[in-house]
């Protein structure tokens, strides 16, 4: 399902594109957040600043698809925690079910969800 | 808050036998469960001045819930109304609120409906997580395609992954469940369930498989709730919301804690606080069971057991009769009914316990219930408690 961009989110989607993923901190806090917010959620009045990940982190959560809804079956959707400390939904790529496991190490990747929308998943480091 | 407490007491209800019911429209289902609960109250439909409907979910189970086209519907002015939709513990948060509308004088007598029939409906409902649009917080999730049911597999994997739960640990609780069932005649589902069962039906999303999740079945009710002063003089023996409490959250998936926490440690304390009340007080509960992970992370972030600890909870037969905490007495929505939004079932069951009137099992004078739903991919939960 395609997103729809707004422009809190568009420097996000637009970095992508050079294969860097952003996330956001607080510069009152230094905390990252995610998802991408016009407000730092720890600090009233203060906005996120844009950072780049490292692109590094590890699977919190998987689950194999079997049921979708759009996309054909079996898929997989992930939790992935950076090593920033946030946690971010995404997919994984070249590893095969019964190889997931909590902790797997993961750096993330960049695909194509169509002709002007990259998406990043994640692969085993 | 606590100023709610025992002020206004459930005094009808009706859980509408239908659990499939072709070119049934679910207004129909509502007035008929309407009518029903008041005749049960000993009253009608001019008393009523309150009216609770969800309104606003159009995507799950093919509810048409709107508070102002069922009041045309049903050919009422409600002066007092609330059409609150955080998804499927929207009744319980009704009854919250309307003992609040009660005891404040706002409202005499309120009336809580909700019906879906999901089995034939013919307009089309997005089948995504009805609480996600692929804008604001949605376009970080939904191009990833999760289901409904992959946000509560995500929390089951972590689950066992974290703690050690088993397969077999969420496989018992859809075994009980059924047992529970098996006594219900109109249960949707009858005939022993195996955890063998359970684990060798087809997996929807891993490591939830068919068996661990609820029904798709079409089927409404009501309940009628008033003040504790005039309940005393209607039929049947009142119910009082002794306690309640309720609480919103999060709906992105990546937004829940490292811990797994949901809503219902808030909801769940504040209604213990309110009633004044502790877990062994507790007779029988009715917890939302959309899948087997759900009633199992609301022992645990209810206080009935720790973090961790809610399979070991399980598999001790500990929501059996006899157990130490008899649950879903009415075979809950893994085996009774489940069009979308099982709360107002779990109320309904909750207060059946309380009057000796449990269609499934009965927990024998049982005085105390607890009542908990949450709303979506544990994004709302509330938490209600009822005494006689």
């Amino acid at each position: 399902m395609k997103p729809v961009i707004d422009n809190d989110s568009a420097p996000f989607w637009d970095r992508l594109k050079k294969r860097q993923l952003l996330i956001q901190r607080c510069p009152a806090t230094g905390k990252y957040q995610w998802y991408p917010r016009g407000h730092s959620i720890y600090a009233p009045g203060v906005s996120p600043e844009w950072v780049e990940a490292k692109g590094t982190g590890t699977l919190f959560s998987y689950t194999v698809i079997h049921v979708g809804n759009t996309k054909r079956p079996p898929y997989n959707c992930a939790m992935v925690r950076l090593d920033e400390g946030v946690i971010m939904l995404s997919s994984l790529r070249d590893v095969d079910p019964t190889d997931m496991y909590v902790g797997l190490p993961l750096r993330v990747c960049f695909e194509p969800l169509d002709d002007e929308i990259d998406l990043p998943v994640f692969r085993p480091a | 808050m606590s100023g709610i407490s025992n002020k206004a007491a459930i005094v009808g209800l009706h859980e509408s036998p239908l659990r499939k019911a072709p070119g049934v429209h679910p207004f129909r289902i509502m007035m008929d469960s309407v009518n029903a609960a008041l005749g049960d109250a000993g009253l009608t439909v001019d008393d009523v001045d309150g009216l609770c409907v969800a309104s606003g979910d159009w995507a799950e189970g093919g509810a048409v819930e709107s508070v102002t086209e069922f009041a045309d519907y049903a050919g009422i002015t409600p002066t007092w109304f609330n059409g609150t939709d955080v998804g499927g513990c929207s009744y319980i948060v009704h009854a919250g609120h309307a003992a609040a509308a009660i005891a404040t004088g706002m409202a005499d007598v309120v009336v809580i409906t909700y019906a879906a029939c999901p089995r034939w409906w013919p307009l089309d409902t997005p089948s995504f997580d009805p609480f996600v649009l692929p804008a604001g917080p949605g376009q970080f999730e939904l191009p990833y395609d999760p289901t409904l049911i992959s946000t509560y597999a995500l929390m089951a994997q972590r689950h066992i992954s974290e703690y050690g739960t088993k397969s077999e640990q969420l496989a018992e609780i859809a075994v009980t469940f059924r047992r529970h069932a098996d006594h219900n005649p109109q249960a949707k589902m009858h005939g022993p369930l195996t955890i063998d069962d359970v684990l060798s039906s087809p997996m929807v999303a891993s490591p939830l498989h068919k068996f661990d999740c609820c029904l798709v079945t079409d089927g409404g009710g009501a309940i009628v709730m008033t003040s504790a002063e005039r309940a005393r003089d209607l039929r049947r023996k009142p119910v009082y919301l002794t306690g309640f409490g309720s609480a919103v959250r999060r709906t992105q998936i990546s937004q829940i804690p490292e811990d797994l926490s949901t809503p219902a440690r808030v909801s769940g304390k504040r209604a213990f606080d309110m009633a004044g009340l502790g877990h062994a007080d507790i007779d029988v509960a009715q917890l939302y069971d959309a899948f087997t992970i759900t009633p199992l992370l609301a022992l645990e972030d209810l206080g009935f057991c720790r973090r961790g600890e809610g399979g070991d909870f399980v598999s001790d037969g500990n929501l059996g009769i006899g157990g130490a905490l008899p649950c879903n007495t009415d075979g809950g929505g893994l085996s009774s009914n489940h069009p979308g939004k099982r709360g107002l079932f779990a109320l309904i069951e909750g207060a059946r316990q309380l009057r000796s009137e449990g269609p499934g099992v009965q927990v024998e004078n049982a005085e105390t219930a607890l009542v908990h739903g949450l709303g979506g991919t544990f994004c709302a939960s509330a938490t209600a408690i009822l005494t006689v």
